[in-house]
């Protein structure tokens, strides 16, 4: 019996123009969505490579220059030499045999490679720089860099498959379930449908079980193929089963809507009504909690000022470069093109000038690192608004799984701490020695491979957000199976 | 008979259970909104006006140290809120807060909120702008969308019709009614709100503050109002009050939701943002080749010859001029014809997107109003822009005042190549450079700039009103 009823409703809906419509609209939003997602990573990616290929010429430069140096060395049988800091060019060793001024001139762009999944949700890839340079600056310099966008861009966010599945999705949802009982009601015909041996609860099982199928359908399978399109790494275990769980997500997410409009619809009220209030339901759930929850973290859990924070740690510097200035020529300190050439003093400039970087940062990062605490005690209490609404949710797995989390930006930028240390150290201590540089050492620079989040710790994040969508539903369908039972058929 | 219809509507709205929750929570959240947005307001200009008096202050208590050194140690700006970010924050959220002023470099400002917020924050700000924006239009719907389709079903529009009353009575009527149910939500509002300004109008002195609210007001009246004709229009062409809904929530979901961020996409497409690391490779390449194709380096060596000759000397130490500062000067001189190029190529993108997503505002009235809301609000791009621009002219005039002074005062400096021998300068000195002011754009180009879309909202209600009458014409009893 209720495969006839399931087949039935479908024949019905598939012969409906108005559902027709509904999901011609879906297709076309994820349509747009992945084409929209795939271009911000190709974006993203092409930006990582210029940056590269001019840091790598830089340095390929001053290689070539050095292979130079080296052959006319060799054939007039002089000594291989190391070369003081200089900004004109002149004659004599090249600039590329001075380890300090590569490593402090030129810097390797690390970059956090985005998931297979990155182009399906944006998330916050679009305000973070997912490539960052690294030389013997201080960390300040390497982050302080953004990547461009529009701020209007920005403010409105993306259309990318994540918007389609939190915003628009629930409203397909809603618009091919808000009548489900209503409209049968209203036409007479629900009361000609129980007089056959079935029960209403199956008769809702039914209806909605047809029209999950058709939804699901559509979603799992333009999914795929956005995914195909526009995803990447699709030969790998990581990417499928990152959309595996995209896709659990998704359902969880979509049966809660479904839920929802049942549970509207046992109350006996009539079509409009029920539209009334399940609209009503979206925007609150979808809209207004999630931005009175920001609201409330951001007004009751300020973030702390970055301009506070500015002249803090301006204050900072200044101290440390005061001590320093008593022992130096500062103008010099600046401007390492007018050291004179000779023995010893021009050297001491950049060796000072490290130093003095590193003073500067040993002032300031206590700030900064407190700071960052700050921030992350806010981030833990926000988290837990997350069971507010399910678009909350939703929102925060679907950037854990696609990669574009601030979580993984931020373990992402503790490994380019790291390989920061490793650079400074590697070029210091080769300029400290006056090593000269020769072409050979140039393959053997430091280098950097991002390595990936343990898919644990991915899990341990999504975990709550997926089980709160998990039981928020339950909650939802258990109401209205209790309540069907008390449905007025016949209208009054 | 108009008024009579008018009182009828109203009387059914009011008395509607539904009204009674809608209007309360609405108000409730507008309330709240405005609330917490002035209380972050209030906070930001205090922490705003506190940094910028410490950076000017740090600046002349930087040490005694050479004028070029300065300049390297630079100034920042801090923007301040827009006057009327606590009723829409615009892309306050998303423009960095600071620009780091310093020789030799343009930089882009830096401490951007969003970037120290959590993933929520992108689901946008609980400010009056957005709900009346996107909570407004569908209060309207629901208080108006049975207007004629309700009546329909229920079969009193026959009735109302039999009593000789014309088409044109009842649309106005009803809107007159929908209107009147919609203006005692937001009215008590728009009150609190302007009485709460007054008492706060100290903060700040921003210009025309009766001025931009008068057009805030138009702005959303005229917004209000394509959305309650469009409701009247749409129920008397539906037959059933339940597609009268489906039809106006999709709209309504469509001009608020999907079609800012599709504007967003589509403006991203033709008029497409440099990724920052290709930006940066072709400046620093441009810088270093020369915005002419000629070094700077080689450009200096012929301004040198040129100086020689001008003063008829034949080496540095016998100019008048300390020739180091100069170099400096000339050096930062060769930059900014490229700093303007590619920094100017990043704000027309950004201008050139703006318009296109203004433009698609053919298609979906809550752009056109986005767009005004932010600007009379002082936190648009326009404003962030006028904000960059006076930072770099700022920095700008820092640096020559610096480099100046510099080569003046050093000149028997060029005799000597002993680095022992600098010049120092102290507060004295670096009090030449005046503090940084931030004059917001005035609001008379603000307005110009956002005549279109102030056209684009009057098409829109004529439009709507146009549907209104030519739907409620087509109304008569025998199709009812």
């Amino acid at each position: 019996m209720l495969k006839l009823i399931i087949s039935h409703e479908a024949r019905q809906i598939i012969r409906t123009g108005a559902l027709w419509s509904i999901l011609a609209l879906l297709v076309a939003a994820i349509v747009f969505a992945a084409w929209a997602g795939g271009r911000s990573i190709d974006r993203q990616i092409e930006g990582a490579q210029a940056a590269e290929a001019f840091e790598n010429g830089m340095r390929n430069h001053m290689r070539a220059d050095t292979e130079k140096y080296e052959a006319q060395v060799l054939a007039s049988g002089e000594e291989y030499q190391f070369a003081a800091v200089r900004h004109s060019p002149g004659s004599g060793p090249p600039q590329g045999t001075n380890a300090g001024a590569v490593g402090a001139e030129t810097s390797l762009y690390v970059t956090l490679p985005p998931t297979g999944l990155a182009a399906l949700s944006v998330g916050q890839s679009d305000i973070q720089l997912n490539y960052l340079p690294v030389s013997m600056a201080t960390t300040l310099d390497i982050t302080k860099n953004l990547e461009l966008e529009n701020p209007i861009n920005l403010a409105t966010g993306s259309f990318d498959i994540a918007f389609v599945v939190i915003f628009l999705l629930p409203i397909f949802i809603l618009a091919m379930s808000y009548d489900l009982l209503s409209s049968e009601k209203e036409r007479g015909t629900l009361a000609m449908i129980l007089a056959h041996p079935i029960s209403i609860r199956e008769l809702m099982a039914s209806k909605i079980i047809s029209r999950a199928a058709i939804m699901l359908a559509v979603v799992l399978g333009f999914g795929i193929i956005a995914l195909l399109t526009v995803g990447t790494g699709l030969d790998t275990a990581d990417t499928w089963l990152r959309f595996g769980l995209w896709m659990v997500a998704t359902l969880l997410y979509s049966a809660f809507w479904f839920a929802l409009a049942v549970l509207v619809n046992v109350y006996g009220k009539n079509s409009a009504a029920n539209g009334t209030v399940l609209a009503g339901i979206w925007l609150i759930l979808v809209v207004i909690v999630p931005q009175l929850v920001s609201m409330f973290a951001t007004t009751v859990y300020p973030t702390p000022s970055r301009m506070e924070l500015t002249i803090a740690a301006r204050n900072a510097q200044t101290e440390a470069e005061k001590n320093f200035m008593a022992k130096l020529d500062e103008y010099y300190y600046d401007h390492l093109e007018f050291v004179p050439e000779g023995k010893g003093k021009a050297m001491d400039f950049l060796t000072l000038s490290q130093a003095n970087n590193n003073s500067i940062e040993k002032a300031i990062r206590p700030l900064y690192d407190g700071f960052q605490d700050q921030l992350n005690k806010q981030e833990e209490l926000v988290q837990r608004f997350q069971y507010l609404s399910p678009a909350i949710m939703m929102q925060l797995a679907l950037n854990e799984v696609s990669g574009t989390s601030a979580d993984r930006y931020e373990f992402f930028l503790n490994q380019v701490y790291s390989f920061h240390d490793e650079w400074k150290e590697y070029f210091s201590t080769k300029f400290l020695q006056r090593y000269p540089l020769k072409p050979a050492d140039y393959d053997n620079f430091p280098d950097f491979s991002y390595e990936e989040q343990p898919f644990s710790v991915v899990m341990a994040r999504l975990v709550p957000s997926l089980l709160g969508m998990l039981i928020l539903f339950l909650g939802v369908v258990l109401v209205p199976f209790i309540a069907l039972r008390k449905y007025q058929v016949a209208a009054r | 008979m108009i008024t009579s219809i008018a009182r009828k509507e109203f009387a059914e709205i009011v008395r509607d259970g539904r009204f009674k929750w809608t209007a309360a929570i609405m108000v409730l959240l507008l309330l709240t909104a405005m609330l917490a947005g002035f209380q972050k307001y209030t906070t930001a200009m205090r922490i705003q006006q506190a940094a910028q008096a410490g950076t000017n202050q740090q600046w002349l208590d930087q040490g005694d140290k050479n004028p070029h050194s300065a300049a390297h140690y630079g100034n920042y700006a801090f923007k301040p809120a827009g006057p009327l970010s606590y009723f829409d924050n615009g892309i306050s959220n998303y423009t960095g807060t600071a620009v780091f002023m310093e020789a030799h470099k343009q930089n882009f400002a830096i401490g951007r909120p969003a970037s120290d917020q959590s993933a929520i924050a992108r689901f946008g700000d609980l400010s009056g702008a957005n709900i009346l924006q996107l909570l407004l239009p569908l209060l309207i719907i629901f208080l108006g969308f049975t207007a004629f389709s309700g009546e329909r079903e229920s079969g009193t529009l026959r009735q109302v019709m039999s009593m000789g009353v014309t088409n044109r009575q009842l649309l106005w009527g009803k809107a007159l009614g929908v209107g009147t149910a919609v203006m005692i939500v937001v009215l008590p509002c728009i009150v609190i709100g302007a009485i709460a300004l007054s008492m706060a109008g100290s903060v700040d002195h921003a210009e025309g503050m009766g001025t931009r609210i008068a057009a805030l007001s138009v702005a959303y009246l005229m917004y209000a109002g394509i959305f309650v004709f469009l409701t009247i229009a749409v129920s008397a062409m539906t037959k059933h009050a339940r597609t009268t809904l489906m039809v106006l929530v999709g709209f309504w979901a469509f001009t608020g939701f999907l079609m800012p961020k599709a504007a967003s996409e589509i403006s991203k497409f033709t008029d497409p943002t440099p990724a920052f690391g290709k930006w940066m490779a072709d400046m620093r390449a441009h810088q270093i080749r020369g915005i002419d194709g000629v070094p700077p380096f080689v450009k200096f060596a012929k301004y040198t010859k040129e100086v020689f000759k001008e003063y008829g000397v034949d080496t540095v130490a016998d100019l008048p001029m300390y020739f180091v500062a100069v170099r400096l000067q000339k050096l930062e001189e060769y930059d900014y014809p490229v700093f303007d190029q590619h920094y100017g190529m990043i704000r027309d993108a950004y201008a050139a997107q703006r318009k296109v997503q203004d433009r698609l505002g053919l298609l979906a009235p809550t752009l056109p109003l986005r767009s005004i809301s932010m600007a009379l609000s002082g936190t648009d791009l326009i404003q962030h822009v006028k904000f960059m621009t006076d930072a770099e002219t700022y920095r700008r005039n820092m640096v020559v005042k610096m480099n100046d002074y510099l080569s003046k005062a050093a000149v028997d400096l060029n005799a000597t190549s002993s680095s022992s021998n600098y010049m120092r300068a102290d507060e004295e000195v670096f009090a030449i450079v005046p503090p940084f002011v931030f004059e917001p754009p005035a609001l008379n180009s603000m307005m110009a700039e956002h005549r279109n879309n102030f056209i684009l909202l009057a098409l829109w209600l004529a439009a709507a009103i146009g549907l209104a009458i030519f739907a409620t014409n087509r109304i008569s009893m025998e199709r009812n």
